[in-house]
């Protein structure tokens, strides 16, 4: 994938450089690096919730239903009758549900993560350097040659450090 | 119809501080840069003389424990005290003890999250991980406790050769599906919350072995947007479910001794006052640790006096729903009007137990009272020592809500008296022991602290070479005793 990534020592400037791509539009699609999560770029970018809550949901209630009916089928297959008792009694059988509604969720809430965030990766990504996961910040915005020279100019302006062209 | 006729204004000016609100707006006035979050977090890996020391007594006790388990599995389960009726001893309390230990670390980490606790940023990672390591030493009694350990797989509840499932109404069975959920989501959740730093570990390391590991274990993250904004999620729902569990497991451990219908046990208060004594423990626990590696690894100005303060304000709070419950038991055991349970309080508090039980009522009700003065919360070496009284104080705990009630039941004829064997406290060093080489090998391995959190809560990079646009003043506001 070509495109162009500047690197900027300040989060002010990314957050500028940000702004004024969003504004005009001139490359493609934008990666941002930050050593941290950091809320004025969450907002600048604007790319709406994460589908990280519909694992969440669906893995939770997988595994809370899961929880009631492996019990339930349990009783009812080898069916005893003690004391007049119902033979499945949902009451003990919430703290099995409610476990593995948690287990569920949770490693469903992982695994939507990994969707969404593409993980693992087994290759290199375009444009990150070590040092962003340091102190610097780092703009990457895919555009063709042709384009390459008003995104450098976008990027220097808003006092980007460092430009180069990765292909 | 309202018709706009202007641009809307931006509710959010550039240039105006945003609050993080995920950290509570918390700020470290000793930290200056992200660089030096990566040199100091980092350089807390480097193995010192008092580690390896450490690390060699931690391995000498684990020893002890394994030579005395190998000599118990020699000679049979009666060489540690077990006789009839007390038939759950010294490994059931530990066992207890233990998960009581591990539940502060999600509770630090997860509902302090959500309730934006400042000061858990820079303890939580410690927590988790003394978590994680407590409930494998908790994970490993039940074991103990068996006679034949190698048949430890007829624990997990799976149908026998005719499809007869276990009891799912039993406690027991509860307890194996609360356990294990608990040790999966708690690894889950420290491992989801180090894959940011094993990139920074993947960036810095210069041993290409260690590199090639620490990029293995980072999964390729790159600290992207993309993945930024999934991860703050995921960490979040993780949070939202993790925190009822934390709630549930100690209640459904609870409950393995309030459905037995023994004199002691059979109380409907125990869920709370187990998790209320699990929380008091862990935080026990936290302070235990915590504060001799803020000395020890120049800490200070991460782990204030103010995260301190804060701890033992929660640590004095547990304490006294500890204490109110201790009294209300005794309260119904002479308000009831049933004179075995008024016969057995009467012997637990002043008969044959009085000694477990008032060393548990000294360091688990009085004691703590002590940090209501803001001095004492503040004093290191007071807050370490006490920490020490509490593990002990709870250790006892269960001992007193265990053997008495085993030993003292409804027939005279069954009322004995236990005593712990050597082979008991061999195996207590043991567990200690067991516990302490993870903790110490993970802290020369791992950063202790999260330092992706870290960064967020400290002043982020500002700008300089670009004047037209006013900079943005990060909010430092230095809380007073606060140590820079």
């Amino acid at each position: 994938m070509q495109g162009i990534i500047g690197s900027f020592d300040d989060v002010d400037a990314t957050v500028t450089a940000l702004r004024e791509l969003r504004r005009r539009p001139v490359g493609g699609d934008i990666t941002v690096f930050t050593p941290a999560p950091d809320h004025e770029i969450e907002h600048v970018l604007d790319n709406g919730p994460s589908v990280v809550r519909r694992y969440t949901l669906i893995g939770g209630l997988c595994g809370a239903s899961f929880g009631y009916w492996i019990p339930i089928w349990v009783s009812r297959y080898w069916p005893l009758v003690t004391g007049g008792k119902p033979i499945a009694s949902w009451i003990p059988y919430t703290i099995i549900s409610f476990e593995l509604m948690v287990l569920i969720g949770g490693l469903s809430t992982v695994a939507g993560l990994f969707v969404a965030a593409r993980l693992p990766k087994l290759t290199m990504t375009v444009g990150y350097d070590a040092r962003f996961s340091g102190g610097e910040y780092g703009v990457y915005v895919a555009c063709t040659p042709e384009r390459a020279r008003e995104v450098e100019a976008v990027l220097r302006r808003a006092g980007a450090e460092e430009v180069q062209y990765e292909q | 119809m309202a018709t706009i006729v202007s641009p809307l204004p931006e509710t959010r000016p550039h240039d105006a501080p945003h609050p993080n609100v995920a950290t509570a707006n918390r700020r470290l006035p000793g930290v200056h840069d992200y660089d030096q979050v990566d040199r100091e977090i980092l350089g807390t890996m480097r193995p010192t003389g008092g580690w390896f020391l450490a690390l060699g007594v931690a391995i000498l006790f684990m020893l002890i424990g394994a030579c005395t388990w190998m000599y118990q599995i020699y000679w049979g389960l009666g060489v540690a005290g077990y006789s009839p009726p007390v038939m759950w001893a010294v490994y059931i309390v530990c066992f207890v003890f233990w998960v009581g230990i591990g539940h502060a670390g999600t509770l630090i980490s997860a509902i302090l999250y959500l309730f934006r606790a400042g000061f858990r940023t820079t303890i939580y990672r410690c927590a988790e991980v003394m978590t994680v390591f407590a409930v494998m030493t908790a994970g490993l009694f039940p074991i103990l406790h068996l006679g034949r350990p190698w048949k430890f797989f007829w624990l997990i509840p799976y149908p026998n050769w005719r499809l007869i499932w276990p009891q799912f109404k039993s406690p027991l069975v509860w307890d194996v599906f609360a356990i294990s959920t608990y040790l999966t989501i708690s690894a889950t959740f420290l491992f989801i919350g180090l894959l940011p730093d094993f990139a920074v570990m993947r960036d810095r390391e210069r041993n290409p072995i260690r590199r090639q590991l620490y990029a293995q274990l980072s999964l390729g993250w790159r600290n992207t947007d993309r993945e930024w904004r999934h991860f703050t999620r995921a960490y979040l729902f993780l949070a939202a479910l993790a925190t009822p569990l934390v709630l549930s497991v100690h209640s459904v451990v609870s409950f393995d001794f309030a459905m037995a219908n023994t004199p002691g046990w059979h109380a409907t208060i125990f869920p709370p006052y187990f998790v209320a004594g699990a929380i008091f423990s862990g935080m026990g626990m936290v302070f235990t640790i915590i504060i001799p590696l803020r000395r020890f690894m120049g800490l200070k100005h991460y782990v204030t006096l103010n995260d301190l303060d804060a701890g033992a304000k929660l640590c004095l709070f547990t304490s006294m729903v500890v204490g109110c419950a201790y009294l209300t038991e005794f309260f119904i055991g002479w308000y009831s009007g049933n004179p075995t349970e008024h016969e057995f309080w009467w012997n637990r508090v002043f008969g044959q137990w009085w000694w477990a039980a008032w060393i548990m009522l000294l360091c688990n009700m009085v004691l703590p009272l002590s940090l209501f003065w803001q001095k004492l919360r503040r004093n290191t070496i007071w807050l370490w020592i006490l920490s020490i009284f509490i593990n002990l104080g709870m250790w006892f705990e269960r001992f007193v809500i265990f053997e008495p009630s085993l030993s003292h039941e409804f027939e005279p004829w069954q009322w004995h008296y236990y005593s712990p064997t050597w082979v008991d406290i061999a195996i207590l060093c043991g567990s200690f022991g067991w516990f302490f080489m993870w903790f110490l090998l993970f802290i020369r391995q791992m950063p202790i602290m999260a330092i992706s959190e870290v960064k967020e809560i400290s002043p982020r990079p500002q700008r300089r070479r670009v004047p037209h646009s006013p900079p943005v003043t990060a909010t430092i506001t230095p809380t007073v005793g606060d140590e820079v």
